[in-house]
């Protein structure tokens, strides 16, 4: 058995050639510290043992029982509002993304003058770096001298006073909208590509049974796009939660604290980690949330399957 | 309705929330390249439109005929004192502008223009008088002051640390002379000027220092901090004592005894003026009058019609108090300058406001300065060469990886491929943090070990970058080689070439488009990668992030600085972006379609 397999790796020994240096280079950056940040999460990592590398002392699972159980640690100020912050952010991300990529991907897949320019321009801020895009926003909900606060009030008089948009609970909306402006013209992106391999066909015969555009919605365009959102769905899920640039940079240009309506689980594990040097807290969050991610990654291949077979 | 008529306004709605959503969505890209070119002081009153936007009434000056309505961003405004209306209007487009009338000339002092002349008559004939200031720095001015006294003009810049006075010739038209008042006091900002016979007195942010001109000695130097301790913004001489205010109020110092001998007002004081014995002070709503000689304070509350910010009212019928910044009384008349540069005639008797006004600003100062600043105050040459090394190589790096493996994996089931492609996919559900705690634990160890650096080093960056985009690289350019027909493949097989050949002759120019397109998709992650390049780079191997998250931590208050830091960061990506477009947006579909 083992001759027979050795006979496939030699016949295949040029695909290893060109799998090396991929393989040698994921196992240095991906899987050994994988492995080391599991590890980690046993450790009493923090400033005073992180000289002494992987030898420092051997906690079990103390980590996780300060991250989890312990109500009284100090890492459990401000998780929870992570946790919560972290749902929220994603979950309206992810499908406000979808949802207005969808609206404008259908607007633009029509005929009409100058088409072409109109979709190059509804991609622009998908270039606009995240770092950025923290920066602007940051500055545009400043309360006096911030453009959205002088529009609300002093333009359009919608609002009566000007808000605070950086602190309190409106705080998860000024996170909110930059993120879904910077990343839906991606969604669009593809959701377009989706549309123009749909066949004119299946319109047209919609058409001859007299339906309406709803129902062609409903019953060809969103079950057609099915691969493209799902996707859209799956890889807006981990993108969000894994989130960090748009929100370190809002606040206090990347020196402040979000506060406790705009840390999400990202920015709080870099603060433990990096400026209160805490690596073996910070690896086990991330190793909990890792394990989170794959639960949720499971579930959508489970019925992503399931409605693929019941499609076939 | 026909069904055509329908379609067609149907249609006609959608296309105007398409242009609708297209104007929302470039505005912010708009609006961060508009204020890079806009003054900061302009961002920070909320200016918006391109010109005639409104703040506060600076000074009401008014003379027989005349009511000069003078604004901080250099609207000069002369109206007819009765009907109020406009003879003339100037804008000399300057920042922290302060006026000084004489009996030709408005003189005008300011950040960026230095001292101007103009001429009260025709306000189109304006000097301008290019100062050479010791040691100054434009950037910093909050505020400039002027006075006139002994034939000459005096003024000065106000930022913290900025001690000089200058002497002006007004006759020779020249600069005659720079004073240093440095004293006990100092480093300290001096923000109002006063002389009372032969004595100069400064008022500082921490007291008032009395200065002897002809001598340029400080004679005397009295801490004031306990009543205005952000400092004496204003200061009128009156009955041998002065009047000072600030942000906490306005008190009565006596110069013989140096002392503070009565407190006039608490709260924040927006105006200060002295008519005869009567001192008025204006403040958050209306102003009071304090009379010297009865001892008595007099609260004036007055309505004022309702305005927006460009000046036009709300309603005819809507009254509402008002913040009070400049006053001139003349006879039984109060001329009051209120917000968004509104002015009013107010009959103190009768206790009601007549006739109301508004007065035209000065213009927005669009300039470059704010990048010449950028580019002084930080290396972004570097940090840009930085960003472009690193990102470059790490994309060609990738590249060339995942080029081998990803045909690799779309040509040969060999015995791991499934796991191979699993573990590609794998990693990108491990969140990048989870990546970083060890490898900088690592990197460090490393160098420890053998003294070999690491952390900080170009080639640690460029093998942590194109080490982490390589899956994701695989798994787009898989889909690019599962497109190309196996035949072709065969065909070169059959006609004798090794498959080192037929990768490198047949297989890979056809994938040129998909490769370039991940690998413009890999440079622009890498140009938007924060987390690693903030612990993994040193001072000399920054990226932008990086640069720029340090450089808007250290002025948090320039926006203007920030905009432009942010420009500079994103024009360069876009460039590339829209040169290449046609390959990313053609590549990233195809793969993700069919993926």
């Amino acid at each position: 058995m083992f001759k027979k397999l050795w006979k496939r790796v030699v016949k295949y020994k040029i695909a290893y050639l060109f799998i090396l240096p991929t393989v040698l280079g994921m196992l240095l950056l991906h899987v050994v510290p994988i492995f080391q940040g599991i590890y980690m999460s046993f450790l009493n990592l923090n400033q005073f043992t992180l000289n002494q590398y992987l030898g420092a002392p051997f906690i079990g699972l103390r980590n996780y029982y300060d991250v989890l159980i312990n109500v009284n640690s100090p890492i459990r100020l401000g998780l929870f509002e992570a946790t919560r912050n972290t749902i929220i952010y994603t979950v309206v991300v992810t499908f406000g993304t979808l949802l207005l990529g969808l609206i404008v991907a259908l607007m633009v897949n029509r005929e009409f003058k100058a088409q072409g320019l109109v979709r190059t321009l509804f991609l622009f801020p998908w270039v606009v770096p995240t770092y950025v895009t923290g920066i602007l926003w940051g500055f545009m909900w400043q309360k006096e001298v911030g453009i959205i606060n002088i529009l609300l009030h002093d333009v359009f008089h919608i609002l009566p006073d000007k808000p605070f948009w950086l602190i309190g609970p409106n705080t998860l909306w000024a996170i909110i909208i930059p993120t879904i402006w910077r990343y839906w013209p991606f969604s669009m992106l593809l959701l377009l590509a989706g549309l123009q391999q749909i066949p004119e066909e299946l319109y047209e015969a919609a058409d001859i049974d007299g339906a309406n555009p709803w129902h062609k919605f409903w019953m060809i365009t969103w079950p057609l796009l099915r691969p493209v959102w799902a996707i859209l769905i799956l890889f807006g899920l981990i993108f969000n939660v894994y989130g960090f640039n748009i929100v370190i940079m809002m606040f206090g240009f990347g020196a402040g604290f979000p506060g406790e309506w705009g840390d999400i689980l990202m920015t709080n594990i870099f603060r433990n980690a990096f400026m209160q040097w805490n690596f073996g807290l910070g690896a086990a969050i991330s190793v909990l949330l890792m394990l989170t991610m794959i639960l949720i990654v499971y579930v959508w291949f489970y019925y992503y399957r399931k409605a693929e077979e019941i499609r076939e | 309705m026909p069904y055509y008529l329908r379609k067609r306004i149907v249609d006609w709605i959608i296309h105007v929330v398409m242009i609708a959503m297209l104007v929302a969505t470039l505005f912010p890209i708009c609006w961060m390249m508009f204020c890079s070119v806009k003054d900061n002081l302009d961002i920070l009153i909320g200016k918006i439109a391109l010109s005639n936007a409104h703040n506060d009434t600076y000074e009401i000056f008014g003379d027989k005929d005349n009511l000069w309505v003078l604004t901080s961003d250099g609207g000069i405004n002369k109206w007819d004192i009765k009907t109020f209306k406009e003879e003339g209007y100037a804008s000399t487009q300057t920042q922290t502008t302060h006026f000084l009338l004489t009996k030709e000339y408005i003189w005008v002092s300011s950040a960026n223009k230095g001292l101007l002349r103009i001429n009260k008559d025709d306000l189109k004939k304006w000097k301008e008088f290019k100062l050479r200031l010791p040691d100054f720095d434009k950037a910093k001015v909050v505020g400039t002051t002027l006075i006139s006294a002994w034939n000459k003009i005096y003024f000065t810049m106000q930022y913290k640390g900025y001690e000089e006075l200058v002497e002006f010739d007004p006759a020779a038209e020249r600069t005659t002379r720079v004073y240093s008042l440095k004293s006990k006091l100092s480093p300290t900002q001096i923000r109002s000027l006063l002389p009372i016979k032969d004595k100069l007195f400064v008022g500082l942010d921490k007291g008032i220092l009395k200065y002897d001109v002809k001598s340029a000695k400080v004679e005397a130097v009295y801490d004031l901090s306990q009543y205005l301790p952000i400092g004496v913004a204003r200061m009128r001489a009156v009955d041998g004592k002065i009047v000072i205010s600030g942000n906490t109020g306005a008190f009565l110092f006596d110069v013989g005894s140096g002392k503070v001998t009565r407190t006039i007002y608490q709260g924040t004081v927006l105006g200060l003026k002295v008519f005869g014995d009567s001192i008025y002070v204006g403040t958050n709503r209306g102003y009071k009058v304090f009379d010297l000689k009865k001892n008595t304070i007099k609260n004036y509350e007055m309505l004022f019609r309702q305005v927006r910010a460009d000046g036009t009212v709300v309603k005819d019928s809507d009254f509402a108090p008002s913040d009070v910044s400049a006053f001139m009384k003349i006879g039984n008349n109060v001329y009051i300058g209120s917000t968004y540069g509104r002015v009013s005639v107010f009959d103190e008797n009768a206790n009601k406001v007549g006739r109301t006004s508004s007065a035209r600003m000065g213009h927005l100062v669009i300039s470059w300065i704010n990048y010449i600043d950028m580019w002084r105050n930080v290396d972004f040459g570097l940090y840009l060469r930085n960003s472009f090394f690193i990102c470059g190589m790490s994309m060609i790096f990738a590249m060339i990886f995942a080029t081998l493996a990803a045909y690799a994996l779309s040509r040969f089931e060999f015995p791991g491929s499934k796991l191979f492609s699993m573990a590609i996919l794998a990693t990108q559900m491990v969140p990048g943090i989870m990546f970083l705690l060890p490898t900088y634990s690592n990197f460090v160890k490393v160098t420890e070990v053998t003294g070999f650096p690491i952390k900080g080093t170009f080639y640690g960056m460029i093998f942590v970058y194109s080490a982490f985009y390589i899956p994701f690289s695989i798994w787009i350019l898989r889909g690019f080689f599962a497109a190309i027909p196996a035949e072709l493949e065969e065909a070169a097989r059959i006609d004798g070439c090794s498959p080192i050949q037929v990768f490198w002759y047949v297989v890979l120019p056809l994938a040129v488009p998909g490769i370039i397109a991940t690998g413009i998709y890999v440079f622009l992650t890498s140009w938007d990668e924060l987390m690693f390049a903030w612990v993994l780079t040193s001072a000399d191997t920054m990226t932008i992030p990086v640069g720029i998250r340090n450089f808007v931590g250290n002025y948090q208050n320039r926006f203007d600085l920030i905009m432009a830091a942010a420009t500079v960061a994103t024009v360069p990506v876009m460039i590339v972006f829209f040169m290449l477009q046609k390959y990313i947006v053609k590549g990233l579909t195809a793969g993700a379609v069919k993926g």
